[in-house]
């Protein structure tokens, strides 16, 4: 007839604390009749989406700055080229701080020889100017804010 | 010799392009509405700019957004893919004046064969047969009654300025022509502003034929032989072929020689297709597309010859890398279209698609840029992927499409994957006895 087994909870935590202490995943430990296995679950890697590819390869979707979704974030309409101001040699058209108001330029996009105003969406004040002269834009890239 | 290509198009052809640029060592640029921020050959292209929000007026049409890119980027040619600018001799010709390459024929050529007119005229000049028909406008009645005549019933009456199936009316006997010949005046002036109309033989069961040719401009021209494009919905392929299977060398061989010599007579530069209705033994031409076409992979497959690379080293000024000599055709190629859409309803099926899992082994070729995890924009058409199989012969294609169409996993959108399916087994598509009506019928009655 068997013995009914009685489960050892501390001979667990001692086994437990073995696995934790060296880092191994599975220890089986067997006196006489009795054996007990301790095993720690193998970390299953979970699949999430994106699924991503060679990270040397392939660049992350690019990230959304906070900046651009900001009420007063003034983004690029056009692909081309940024002048901060009206001719080269001049100052630049606005600078950081100034107070400008709704329809003010803030400075010039150039496509293909060909400059566009860039004009301020509502008055306020230019809390950042994120491009440089001679920079080129792509289309939704964030120029300045006005808060 | 090019060295950054900017690829002016989206989805799985832009990965494509991507792909036979990175072959050959060359860098990619890709152009990108905001709606296409996430597509895989944006993520795998070495530069790439949003050229304008998601409609493509604005940006996979914007011609200056395009420009500015490239110019800004230093690209020195431009891939056009198919679709959107390919066949817009303005855009060819402003690129070319822009002092880069724009990879596909030349602005005149495109002019040419995208003139209804001017290209029959052109093709029977150059010795390839054509639709028997009016030859231009039909003023009247009584003229009309005279050409139709000639021509022999049925016959179609057409709006010039019409496409898509609209505005045409079939004529079977003599004495339908003149009712036939004044309503589709009425309606192609409703529908397209312009009365004038012209006339065909009307084919009752073609076959949809096309002969891919490549020239590189400098005189010299190939074939690569036919596809059978006769799977066909609403004018949109679903199935092609590569070579027809109802052809017999010697016509295979006569008809790729017409071709392959008119594009060289024409001193055509880059990817071409001449398009036929072929019934009865006879080959009718229909028109010409002067850029390369969603299925080209099956000629690919079949001949073992890259064409899009081909493409790129003619605009970089080489000259064909092969004679009619090297294509030789082996084995068989199958391609199945496979959209974004209820398998049933066709209704479009966007957003995000959770898992993917693409068929794999001998002779299987998925051209798609889908990944899991990426989120279909409803803003374009809704190819996703293209299944291309290749066997030894037709029957072996036929039993790796069956295992591959069963293996091919989407999931978080529809597909007509079930819809290739059932076409698969389809005792009609297994015995090649189809034409250019079969695929709608077959769709009506399942």
């Amino acid at each position: 007839m068997t013995e009914p087994f009685d489960i050892d909870a501390d001979l667990v935590r001692k086994l437990s604390g073995l696995l934790e202490e060296t880092g191994l995943g599975e220890i089986e430990y067997e006196d006489g009749r009795k054996r007990i296995r301790v095993a720690r679950p193998a970390s299953v890697a979970t699949v999430t989406a994106p699924a991503p590819v060679a990270a040397n390869t392939v660049s992350p979707p690019p990230e959304t700055s906070d900046d651009s979704a900001h009420p007063g974030a003034v983004t690029s309409p056009m692909v081309g080229t940024i002048y901060l101001s009206q001719s080269p040699g001049d100052p630049p058209l606005v600078k950081q701080g100034d107070t400008v108001s709704e329809g003010q330029t803030l400075m010039l996009i150039e496509a293909m020889k060909t400059f566009n105003e860039v004009k301020s969406p509502r008055a306020g004040t230019v809390s950042n100017i994120a491009v440089i002269s001679g920079q080129p834009v792509e289309y939704g890239e964030l120029l300045a804010i006005v808060d | 010799m090019v060295n950054k290509v900017l690829i002016a198009n989206r989805g799985e052809i832009a990965l494509r392009i991507h792909r036979a640029c990175k072959e050959m060592g060359i860098l990619t640029v890709a152009v990108h509405s905001t709606a296409d921020s996430y597509a895989m050959h944006v993520r795998l292209a070495d530069e790439s700019v949003c050229i304008g929000p998601p409609p493509a007026a604005e940006s996979y049409l914007n011609i200056p957004a395009i420009l500015s890119a490239a110019t800004l980027t230093g690209a020195d040619a431009i891939h056009p893919g198919y679709g959107f600018l390919s066949e817009n001799s303005n855009f060819a010709r402003i690129v070319e004046e822009h002092g880069m390459a724009f990879i596909g024929p030349t602005a005149e050529s495109i002019a040419t064969m995208g003139d209804k007119v001017a290209a029959k005229d052109a093709m029977r000049a150059a010795g390839v047969p054509v639709v028997p028909g009016s030859d231009g406008a039909v003023e009247n009645v009584a003229e009309a009654t005279r050409i139709a005549g000639e021509i022999g019933y049925p016959v179609i009456v057409k709006a010039a300025s019409g496409g898509g199936g609209r505005g045409m009316k079939v004529v079977e006997a003599p004495d339908g022509i003149e009712t036939a010949f004044k309503m589709a005046r009425t309606e192609a002036k409703a529908n397209f502003g312009d009365e004038t109309v012209y006339i065909e033989k009307y084919l009752g069961q073609p076959r949809h034929v096309e002969v891919q040719v490549i020239g590189d401009g400098q005189g010299h021209a190939v074939h690569l032989f036919e596809r059978d494009c006769s799977l066909q919905r609403n004018h949109q392929k679903v199935v092609e072929e590569a070579p027809c299977p109802v052809l017999d060398d010697a016509t295979r061989k006569r008809i790729g020689t017409i071709c392959a010599e008119a594009t060289a007579k024409m001193n055509y530069r880059s990817a071409g297709t001449f398009e036929f209705l072929y019934e009865n033994g006879e080959f009718f031409f229909i028109e010409m597309n002067t850029r390369v076409q969603v299925e080209h992979p099956i000629t690919e497959m079949i001949c073992n010859f890259d064409i899009v690379a081909e493409m790129i080293r003619i605009a970089g000024g080489a000259p064909l890398s092969i004679q009619q000599s090297d294509v030789v055709m082996e084995g068989h190629a199958i391609e199945c279209r496979i959209n974004a859409e209820d398998p049933v309803s066709f209704a479009p099926s966007p957003g995000l698609v959770e898992e993917y899992h693409a068929p794999g082994g001998l002779g299987v070729r998925v051209d798609s840029a889908l990944y899991a995890g990426y989120r279909i924009p409803p803003y374009y058409d809704s190819l996703v992927a293209k299944l291309i199989i290749h066997g030894r012969n037709r029957d072996e294609a036929l039993m790796r499409l069956r295992r591959t169409l069963n293996e091919m996993a989407v999931s978080g959108i529809s597909t007509t994957i079930p819809l290739h399916q059932r076409v698969v087994e389809a005792p009609s598509f297994t015995s090649a006895d189809y034409d250019i009506h079969w695929l709608e019928r077959f769709v009506e009655t399942s």
